[in-house]
C-alpha cells in the first residue's frame, strides 16, 4: 500500500466514522460539530484528488457557510444542550429503510454509470474556471448558476416573509397584508 | 438629496477617524509627554500639585507657635467627625482664664480629604498637606494629635 | 546572493537524496512544523508586547517596564504564568466540546498559514487557489467560537459568541470582495503570481483609486474579522465579562489569545500580499537604478516589515477608536462597506478590461 492509499483511507475512514457519529449522537451541538468534520474530510478527499478549487468551495460553501448556518439555527432552538427523546421503534425501522433504499439508489447508478479510468491530470486554470462558469455553451456552467439563484432568491423572500410577519402582525393587520404585496411584487 | 447625504456620510467620518488617529499618532511619537510617575523609583524628585490633599496638618512657626484659638469651628464642619479638640484654659499674666487647646484629635483614618476643617477655620491653623504615604502596621497610629508638645496660640489671634 | 530560496532547495535535494521520497516529504513536513509552531510562539511573544507598548505610547502611559530592559521579557513571564497555571474545566460545560473549541481555532490559524509566501522561494505550497483557500479556511475560525461560546454554558459566552458569528459572517462579505479587486487585477487566485505581477510596482500604486478604496475596506473589515476594537463586541470586556472565552483559563485561554494574535498577523500577512507585494521590494517601472538598490533588502524582511507596519495600523486602530455597539456594526457593513465595495469592485472591472491601470 503506498502512502497515496494510506492517505485515502484515513479520509474515508474520518468522513465515515464522523458522518455516523452525527446521526446516532444524542446532543444536536455535538451533532453538527461531527458533520463539520465529515465535510472537512470531503474536502480533504478533494485536496487529496488535486482538485484544490472544489476543496476551496467545499470549504467555503459548506463548512464555512452551512455548518455556521446549522450552528446559529441550534442556538436559536430551545432544547440545545439537552439529549434529544428517544425515537419511537417503528420510526427508527422507516429511517433505516429509507437510508438503505437512498443507498441502493445511488449505488445502481454508479454501476450504471460506465466510469473511465483516466491519468490525465485536472486542467485547473483559473480563468478557464471562470469562462466554465458564465459559459452557456457546452461545458457551461451559466444555466445551473441561473437555477439555482432563482432558488436563492425564493429562500430569501420567503426569509423576509417570516421574519415581517412577526414584528407586525399585533399592530395593524392591514399593514401586514399590504407588506406582503409589496414583497411579492419585487 | 440621499446620495450626495451618503457620501457625505462617507467623507465626514473619514475624516473625523483621521482626526482621531492623527491625535493618537502625534502622541506615539512624543514618549516626552508620558505622564506615568514611576512612584518608588522617583520618590525624591516627585512632585505633587499643590491642590492635592494628602492630610490635615497644623502647622507651627520658629517659636512652636500655632494659630489654633480651640473654637471647634472645624470639628462642627467634619462631616464624619475626624477632628475632637480637647480644650484646657489657661491663666493669662493678667490673671483671666483663657480658653486654648490642649489637644487638636485627628483621626486620619476617618478623613475623607473633603478640606471642610481648612475652609471653616476662622484663623486658617489648619492646610491641607501633599503627603500620601499613610500606610501603618497599627490603625491606632492613624489617630495623630496635630498641636506638638508644648506649643501655644501665637499672640494676637483671638 | 543569499537567499532562502537556495536554503529551501538544497534541503529539499539532500533529503531526497538521503532518504525516499515519501520519508523525505514526511520530514519536510515535520520541518515545517517546527517553523509554523515556532513562528506563531515568537508572534504571540512579540505582538503581545507591542500591543501594550503601542496602547500605552498611544494613552501617554510607560506601559511594561519592570522584566527586562524596557519590560521585554514581560510576554515571556506572562506566558510562563498561564503554562504553570491549572486549566480548569467547570461543572457541567459540554466537556469534550469545551476541550475541543481552543484547539479548532488555532488549527484554523495555522492551516491559513499554508499558502502564504515569506521570501522568493520561501512557501509552505503554492497552491493554484491560494487567496481563496486563505480565505476559505479562515472562514472556519468562527466555529471554534461558537463551540467555545456554546459549550462554556454561561450566557454572557453565548451571547459573545452569537455576536461574533453575525459579526464574522457578515464582514467576510467585503473582505472578500476587496480582495477580489486585487484577484482581478491580478487575473490569478496563486500567491506567487499575485506577488510577481507587482515586480514593476505594488498594487496600491498601480491600482490607483479602486485599490486604494479596497485596501481602506479590507483594513476595515479584517479589524472586525479578528474580532479587535473597535469591532470587538465578542468580548466587551464591559458588558460580557470576557465574551466566548469568560470560563478559560490557563493553557486554553492562552491557545485563544495566541490565536487572536496569530490572526492579526494573518490578516496583515494577506492585506501586505495583496496591495503592498508581499515579499516584493518597492519597485517603480523595470530596471533601474532605484529598483536593484531596493533588491539588496532581502525579501523576508520586506515581508516582516509590510506585515508589522499593517498590525501597527490596526493596533493605532484599536487604541484610538470606541467600540461600536452591534446595530452600529452591522449598519456598517451592510449599509455602507458592502455597497462600496460591491461598487469598488465594479470599478475595478472597468479598470481591469480597459487596462487603465498601469
Amino acid at each position: 500500500m503506498t502512502a497515496h492509499q494510506i492517505i485515502f483511507y484515513c479520509l474515508a475512514a474520518l468522513i465515515l466514522i464522523t458522518g455516523l457519529l452525527s446521526v446516532t449522537c444524542p446532543k444536536v451541538f455535538r451533532s453538527a460539530i461531527f458533520l463539520l468534520f465529515s465535510l472537512i474530510g470531503i474536502a480533504g478527499l478533494y485536496f487529496w484528488m488535486e482538485a484544490e478549487f472544489i476543496a476551496a468551495v467545499q470549504i467555503s460553501v459548506y463548512v464555512g457557510g452551512i455548518v455556521v448556518i446549522i450552528i446559529f439555527s441550534i442556538f436559536l432552538t430551545e432544547q440545545a444542550g439537552k439529549e434529544t427523546r428517544s425515537i419511537h421503534p417503528v420510526r427508527t425501522v422507516f429511517a433505516v429503510l429509507a437510508a438503505l433504499l437512498g443507498m441502493i439508489l445511488t449505488y445502481l447508478t454508479v454501476l450504471n454509470y460506465d466510469f473511465v479510468e483516466s491519468n490525465e491530470a485536472f486542467d485547473l486554470n483559473i480563468p478557464r474556471i471562470g469562462n466554465a462558469m458564465v459559459a452557456t455553451g457546452e461545458g457551461g456552467f451559466s444555466l445551473p448558476f441561473e437555477v439555482v439563484s432563482i432558488l436563492l432568491l425564493a429562500a430569501m423572500i420567503g426569509c423576509i416573509v417570516v421574519a415581517m410577519r412577526s414584528s407586525i402582525t399585533k399592530p395593524d393587520e392591514k399593514k401586514l397584508t399590504q407588506s406582503i404585496t409589496e414583497i411579492d411584487e419585487a | 438629496m440621499f446620495v450626495t447625504q451618503y457620501i457625505k456620510d462617507v467623507f465626514g467620518a473619514i475624516k473625523s477617524l483621521g482626526i482621531g488617529m492623527r491625535r493618537t499618532l502625534w502622541y506615539f511619537v512624543r514618549p516626552k509627554e508620558i505622564i506615568t510617575q514611576q512612584y518608588p523609583d522617583n520618590k525624591d524628585t516627585l512632585v505633587l500639585a499643590e491642590r492635592f490633599r494628602g492630610e490635615v496638618v497644623m502647622p507651627h512657626d520658629e517659636n512652636n507657635e500655632h494659630a489654633c484659638t480651640g473654637c471647634t469651628a472645624c470639628e462642627l464642619a467634619c462631616p464624619n467627625g475626624s477632628i475632637k479638640i480637647v480644650t484646657k484654659f489657661d491663666i493669662t499674666p493678667e490673671g483671666k482664664r483663657k480658653k486654648a487647646i490642649d489637644q487638636f484629635v485627628y483621626r486620619l483614618d476617618m478623613c475623607t480629604m473633603c478640606n471642610m476643617c481648612v475652609v471653616a477655620c476662622p484663623s486658617d491653623a489648619i492646610i491641607m498637606a501633599n503627603d500620601f504615604e499613610h500606610s501603618v502596621y497599627d490603625r491606632t497610629k492613624l489617630t495623630k494629635i496635630l498641636n506638638k508638645p508644648g506649643s501655644k496660640v501665637r499672640d494676637g489671634i483671638e | 546572493m543569499w537567499s532562502l530560496e537556495n536554503i529551501t532547495k538544497s534541503v529539499d535535494s539532500w533529503l531526497n537524496l538521503q532518504f525516499s521520497p515519501t520519508i523525505a516529504f514526511l520530514i519536510e513536513a515535520v520541518i515545517i512544523m517546527v517553523l509554523v509552531i515556532g513562528l506563531f510562539a515568537f508572534l504571540g511573544l512579540v505582538l503581545v508586547f507591542m500591543e501594550r507598548k503601542v496602547s500605552s505610547f498611544m494613552q501617554i502611559r510607560l506601559g511594561p517596564n519592570r522584566v527586562g530592559p524596557m519590560g521585554i521579557f514581560q510576554t515571556a513571564a506572562d506566558t510562563l504564568k498561564l503554562i504553570v497555571k491549572e486549566g480548569f474545566t467547570p461543572n457541567n460545560v459540554d466537556k469534550f466540546l469545551f476541550n475541543l473549541a481552543p484547539f479548532i481555532v488555532m488549527v484554523v490559524a495555522m492551516v491559513v498559514l499554508a499558502p502564504f509566501a515569506f521570501s522568493k522561494g520561501f512557501q509552505i505550497w503554492d497552491v493554484n487557489v491560494g487567496i481563496f483557500f486563505i480565505t476559505a479556511v479562515s472562514s472556519l475560525g468562527v466555529i471554534g467560537i461558537l463551540t467555545a461560546g456554546w459549550s462554556s454554558n454561561n450566557k454572557y459566552s453565548l451571547l459573545g459568541a452569537m455576536r461574533s458569528g453575525a459579526q464574522i459572517v457578515s464582514y467576510e462579505l467585503s473582505a472578500g470582495l476587496t480582495i477580489l479587486v486585487i484577484v482581478m487585477l491580478t487575473g490569478s487566485l496563486r500567491i506567487s503570481d499575485i506577488i510577481n505581477a507587482q515586480a514593476d510596482g505594488w498594487w496600491i500604486f498601480k491600482g490607483h483609486i479602486p485599490a486604494i478604496i479596497a485596501f481602506v475596506i479590507y483594513i476595515i473589515a479584517a479589524t472586525a474579522e479578528t474580532n479587535r476594537a473597535p469591532f470587538d463586541m465578542a468580548e466587551a470586556e464591559s458588558e460580557l465579562t470576557a465574551g466566548f472565552h469568560t470560563e478559560y483559563s490557563g493553557m486554553k485561554f492562552a491557545l485563544f489569545f495566541l490565536a487572536e494574535y496569530a490572526n492579526v498577523f494573518i490578516v496583515c500577512a494577506i492585506g501586505a500580499t495583496l496591495f503592498l507585494g508581499g515579499w516584493m521590494p518597492l519597485h517603480f517601472g523595470e530596471n533601474n537604478w532605484f529598483n536593484s538598490i531596493m533588491d539588496y533588502i532581502p525579501g523576508i524582511v520586506w515581508f516582516f516589515g509590510k506585515t508589522f507596519f499593517l498590525i501597527f495600523v490596526i493596533m493605532w486602530f484599536r487604541w484610538t477608536f470606541p467600540r461600536l455597539r452591534i446595530d452600529q456594526l452591522l449598519n456598517l457593513e451592510w449599509k455602507y462597506l458592502l455597497p462600496i465595495s460591491l461598487f469598488n469592485l465594479l470599478l475595478a472591472t472597468v479598470i481591469a478590461i480597459a487596462g487603465w491601470h498601469f
